[in-house]
This record gives structure tokens, sequence and C-alpha cells, in this order.
């Protein structure tokens, strides 16, 4: 130790954790205590070098590059985990299998009105479907799901317009295609067949 | 008294490059990974959007666009590792 390295001054350089004791500095020869220590070999190795230095050897000025780094790297992990989200919704999707398309009674066509709708669902019961009359000899049924975002398209007759009422959406009563609004896909139709007066959904339709 | 223990040196910056130019770069690069991240979330939602219609054809187009640009901020992030070194 130097002669001219103080207690005080040494207390000065080191970590706040590896300060001395108040007591220790004030009594002089009580801070040669701390002689063979780490502490000791940093303050004969020059002014401005202190042990900590050794285990965060990152300067003050560089603080701030550090901290940028860490957060491309968090958004580096950010990135593969959205990349891993969407491998698992396109895996969930193509283990979907659509619903079978089987023959389904769907109303008498006497009780469906003449510029009427009658609701029903196909090809299974989560899916519902709007049957549209209109013209007496005239049937056309849609999956009543809306193509944006599933909400329940409802008929306006007045306009001949199927509408979505979440984002007014609209669709063509007369074959589903998109008029208006933020749906890109137009909406699915239902193969019908009227046997008998009775109207059969035959295919089509679900998503 | 002891023997002073051994020390690494501090690293040293690399030569010809200045600290503002590493952060300048590090700004860069964070930006263009910020901006990849934000277009997978978007090609995360055109994912969903396919899963409602069962389009697994789009599905599967938004995954392998996202992994793409995964890969991509991958490999900026390690270049900035290198970069940095």
């Amino acid at each position: 130790m130097s002669s001219s390295d103080s207690p005080r001054d040494r207390s000065r350089r080191d970590a706040p954790g590896q300060r001395q004791a108040p007591e220790a500095s004030s009594s002089g020869g009580r801070a040669a205590g701390a002689e063979g220590t780490g502490e000791e070999a940093a303050g004969a190795d020059g002014p401005g070098e202190a042990v900590w230095r050794r285990d965060f050897p990152v300067p003050a000025a560089g603080e701030e590059e550090v901290t940028r780094r860490e957060f491309v790297r968090y958004l580096t992990l950010a990135s593969g985990g959205l990349a891993v989200a969407t491998l698992g919704v396109g895996a969930w999707t193509s283990l979907q299998e659509p619903a079978p398309r089987r023959p389904k009674a769907i109303a008498a066509l006497d009780d469906v009105p003449v510029g009427g709708e009658h609701l029903f669902r196909y090809p299974t019961e989560e899916d519902p479907a709007i049957l549209l009359r209109p013209a007496v000899d005239e049937v056309r049924a849609f999956s009543q799901r809306c193509t944006h975002l599933a909400c329940l398209v409802v008929w306006e007759r007045a306009d001949g317009h199927l509408v979505c009422p979440c984002h007014h959406g609209t669709f063509d009563a007369a074959d589903g295609r998109v008029l208006a609004g933020p749906p890109e896909r137009p909406l699915s139709p239902i193969d019908l067949e009227v046997r008998d007066g009775v109207v059969w959904a035959v295919g089509g339709g679900g998503h | 008294m002891a023997a002073p223990p051994s020390r690494r040196p501090l690293p040293a910056s690399p030569p010809g490059r200045t600290r503002r130019t590493a952060g300048t770069v590090t700004s860069i690069i964070g930006v263009f990974v910020l901006v990849l991240v934000s277009l997978q979330l978007f090609l995360l939602m055109v994912a969903l959007d396919a899963a409602i219609t069962l389009d697994d054809g789009l599905a599967w187009a938004s995954a392998l666009a996202s992994v793409v640009l995964g890969a991509c901020a991958a490999f900026l992030y390690g270049y900035l590792r290198r970069f940095q070194r």
C-alpha cells in the first residue's frame, strides 16, 4: 500500500458494498485490516482501478448501448415466439376437418313467405345459415357468418342486401358477393333442392 | 502483503469504430427488428382470420412468412453481436 493511498481515498473508489466501516476509516491504522484482500490489491495497481471493475467491466459510457442491445435481444425472442405461434395456428387450421355435407331438410316451402327468410343451421348445428325467398319460385341460402369476423348477417329486404351489423359489411343477396365493407370473401352459398314441397340443403355452406 | 489477483483488461473499443457509431448501428438494427416484429403481429392476425374460416392455405402462407421474418430478426441480432465484439 502506498503512503498516499489513505483509507478515505480508497473508500471513495470502491463499490458501495465494499466500503469499509466508518470506524475503520477513521482509525487510520485499523484500515490496514483490509490488507491481503482484493481492495488492497486494487489500490496498489494505480489510481482509478478498483476491484469492482473486474466484476462489472462495463464503462458508464457504454451502458446505454448495452441496454439497446438487450432490447433487440428481447425483440428477437418475441419475433421467434410470434413465428412459433403463427406456425401453431397454421397447424391447428390444417388439423380441422370440414364438416361433412349431408342432405338436410330445412323447411316446407310454404312455411317461408315470399320476400321472407328462414334461419337454420347447416352443415352442423354450430353453423348458422339463412334461407331467403325473394320470389315465389326462387330460394337461396347462405352461411350467416360474415367472412370478416364471423358476426351474423341479416337480410335487408328493401335493399336486397345481407348486412353485417358489426362492421357494416354488405353482401349481395343474389350471389353473396361483397358489395361494401371490410369483408374480402363472399358469403358461402348453400346448395338447395326442393323435394315434394320441402327445401333441402344438399351442400356448401359452413365457413 | 498478498500478491495482487490477476485481472482481465477492460474491453476495448474496436479499432476505427467509435462508440457512437456502434450505438447508431444498434439503434438502426433495433428499429429494423421492431418493424419485423410488427409485421409478424399482422401475420398472426391474418393466420387467426384464416383459422376462423378454415383456410389452411392462407394460414400456412402467413406462418411461412412469419418464420422468414423471424429468421431475419435472428440474423440481425447475430450480426449485432458480432459487430459489438
